[in-house]
């Protein structure tokens, strides 16, 4: 039997709110999911080290503390590591932009014997799991005599094949004509990066270089094996140690330190967040 | 000053030969129309001029200068290309300036110097916008005043009204002439589109496969073309053109040289044709007509401010001798009076029995 028009539009109504019911239902799981963890943390880096692991546990500190972000700072000497890291890190970023752009810009506009064998070394390069280059690359700087400096964090870095493979497409889509016109302006090779490609570039640039940013600030994997003394290692190596701090597991003092690796990148996504989402977005809809 | 000069100039890319031996002279002052189909090698000498595309051998000189190995930004030039090329992240002001930024012309001068641009191509009041917030004929003319500003020897013009509207691509037309006679200087400009090559051009380069087939001013080109290539390409309908009694010799009629009439006339050439379509364009009509060389159906087109025929009329066709046109084998415009006298007495004798 044939539906009236009426008994249509309460279908559809149904299945919209239900709809809405879903939908929302799953957010909320998702948000718990990710979002549960993270207030862990935090409100247990408020917490006395006997509230910690007290049972049952509390779900917010009883009686808030920064007892554990003061011993962060006196017992573990962070501000040491906070500042390697720190130094890795623009280190790492100035190296990354400064080998990219130009290597992005030939591999895109220039016409170079080699050019297509070159990008697929670097595609090769950026598929070929990291982890393996591990002990070569770790050997090779002991032998170097470099282990106790912070180069073995930085140098290895500098060459971002994503970044690079990134740039170099949205690079190519910039109209060869516009080149010829910067040159006809008598403009330098320099010029037509810095005054047309990167401000033509700037979404998917911003993305390349928030991604290296964060991944460099938590990286842990490579600094734990490429370096063997307290004085070159950064702050994501220094909280793992925490676990074995004289009294065995303090979690609140191991939860503050999170807090502070956490900090700087959050506040970066707060900043930025729009901007990252959108040169996503961006990305993907072309 | 402004005069280009290619001695034989030769361009391949990899294997394909674009242009052998090529020799040429662009007056100064000029208006010079570069015409042709695609891939005829137009853009190609453009580029060369620009020396964004640098000739595989030759010289090329302007003003008497060899300019092979100067850069293009040093060489008194400008280009107003087919997309404008202008640079999407700057404002119309920073993209006029941007070219004088870099010769380091001071800033008092190159805010001089703009304001006076853009007040003759009537950018003042978009000055401070984007290109995104531009339209088709403003982005146009932030192109030209880019050119503009930087007073060239040369301007170099890509196809530039191409991608505009059929209405504003006549006015921007006439702008460019009025353009041309302001500023005096050689100006090299290349397009497919036969009309604009014919209203704009001082002197008109038909190219073909590389090689020039006429460089005359318009009305020679569409007078007296130097051959077949010439005579169909310039003209809308194109030039008739079909085979004689001999098997050899090619004649030619322009279609709107035709004339039509119900009786026959005293012309020297004389066909009957039957009219197979009519297009009634306003002023004059565009009949299709059919009639037969060689016991062969030709299809010839005629434009006629007549328009009393309908289609299945049969009618008598007949050219003056002055509009006559006659073509060897090869293609090539037959001058020698001789051997017209002859290419007459064809046409005579051909006289409705064709």
């Amino acid at each position: 039997m044939a539906m009236s028009k009426q008994q249509v539009r309460r279908l559809r109504k149904a299945r919209k709110i239900s709809g809405t019911i879903i939908g929302t239902i799953m957010k909320v799981v998702v948000c718990v999911f990710f979002g549960f963890p993270f207030l862990w943390m935090v409100a247990t880096s408020f917490k006395t080290n006997a509230e910690a692991i007290q049972f049952p546990p509390t779900l917010l500190p009883v009686k808030a503390t920064i007892e554990a972000y003061i011993s962060v700072f006196s017992e573990l000497n962070l501000g040491r590591y906070i500042g390697n890291s720190l130094l890795i890190l623009v280190a790492t970023t100035v190296g990354q932009f400064l080998v990219m752009v130009p290597a992005a810009y030939a591999f895109a506009k220039y016409k170079f014997k080699g050019n297509g064998f070159f990008f697929g070394l670097l595609m090769v390069a950026f598929m070929v799991p990291t982890v393996i280059t591990y002990p070569s690359v770790s050997k090779m700087f002991m032998e170097a005599g470099m282990i106790k400096t912070l180069i073995p964090q930085i140098v290895p870095c500098l060459c971002n094949a994503f970044g690079i493979f990134l740039l170099r497409q949205n690079f190519m889509q910039v109209p060869e004509e516009l080149l010829e016109s910067a040159r006809l302006d008598e403009a330098s090779e320099l010029q037509i990066i810095t005054k047309i490609m990167l401000p033509m570039s700037k979404a998917t640039l911003s993305n390349v270089m928030m991604l290296s940013v964060i991944g460099t600030w938590n990286s842990y994997f490579w600094p734990l094996v490429m370096t063997y003394h307290d004085e070159v290692r950064p702050i994501t190596i220094a909280i793992e140690s925490m676990k074995t701090l004289e009294g065995g597991l303090q979690w609140p003092i191991i939860m503050a330190g999170n807090c502070i690796l956490v900090l700087p990148v959050l506040l970066l996504f707060l900043a930025a967040s729009k901007k990252i989402i959108a040169a996503m977005a961006y990305r993907g809809v072309k | 000053m402004g005069e280009i000069v290619f001695k034989n100039i030769c361009k391949s890319f990899g294997e394909t030969k674009i242009i052998d031996d090529l020799d040429l002279t662009i007056k100064d002052g000029e208006f010079t129309v570069l015409v042709g189909p695609s891939g005829c090698g137009k853009t190609t000498l453009l580029r060369m001029i620009a020396g964004i595309g640098p000739a595989t051998s030759g010289e090329l000189y302007i003003d008497d200068e060899e300019i092979s190995d100067v850069p293009p930004g040093k060489r008194g030039i400008a280009m107003v290309f087919q997309n404008y090329a202008i640079y999407p992240t700057m404002t119309v002001y920073g993209n006029i300036e941007f070219g004088l930024k870099n010769k380091k012309v001071p800033k008092a001068e190159r805010k001089k110097l703009i304001a006076e641009v853009a007040e003759t191509v009537g950018l003042t009041p978009y000055l401070d916008r984007k290109p995104s917030e531009l339209s088709g004929g403003q982005r146009q003319r932030v192109a030209l005043a880019r050119a503009m500003v930087k007073k060239p020897k040369v301007f170099l013009l890509d196809e530039p009204l191409s991608n505009l509207d059929a209405k504003l691509r006549v006015s921007m037309r006439t702008e460019l002439i009025e353009l041309h006679h302001k500023l005096k200087t050689t100006f090299v400009y290349v397009t497919h589109d036969q009309t604009e090559a014919m209203s704009m051009a001082d002197t008109i380069i038909l190219m073909d496969h590389g090689e020039i087939q006429q460089l005359a001013p318009p009305e020679v080109i569409y007078n007296d073309p130097n051959n077949v290539f010439t005579a169909q390409f310039i003209g809308t309908p194109p030039m008739n053109i079909h085979l004689m009694k001999d098997g050899k010799t090619q004649i030619g009629y322009r279609p709107e040289k035709i004339q039509l009439s119900r009786e026959q006339g005293q012309w020297m050439y004389c066909r009957r044709a039957k009219i197979m379509t009519r297009e009634m364009l306003g002023s004059e009509t565009l009949y299709k007509l059919q009639i037969k060389v060689m016991d062969k159906e030709v299809t010839v087109m005629s434009k006629s401010l007549n328009m009393d025929f309908a289609v299945d009329d049969e009618i008598y066709v007949g050219v003056e001798k002055e509009d006559l046109y006659y073509f060897d084998a090869e293609g090539l415009r037959i001058r020698d009076a001789s051997v017209l006298t002859g290419c007459y007495e064809m046409t005579k004798e051909g006289e409705l029995h064709d």
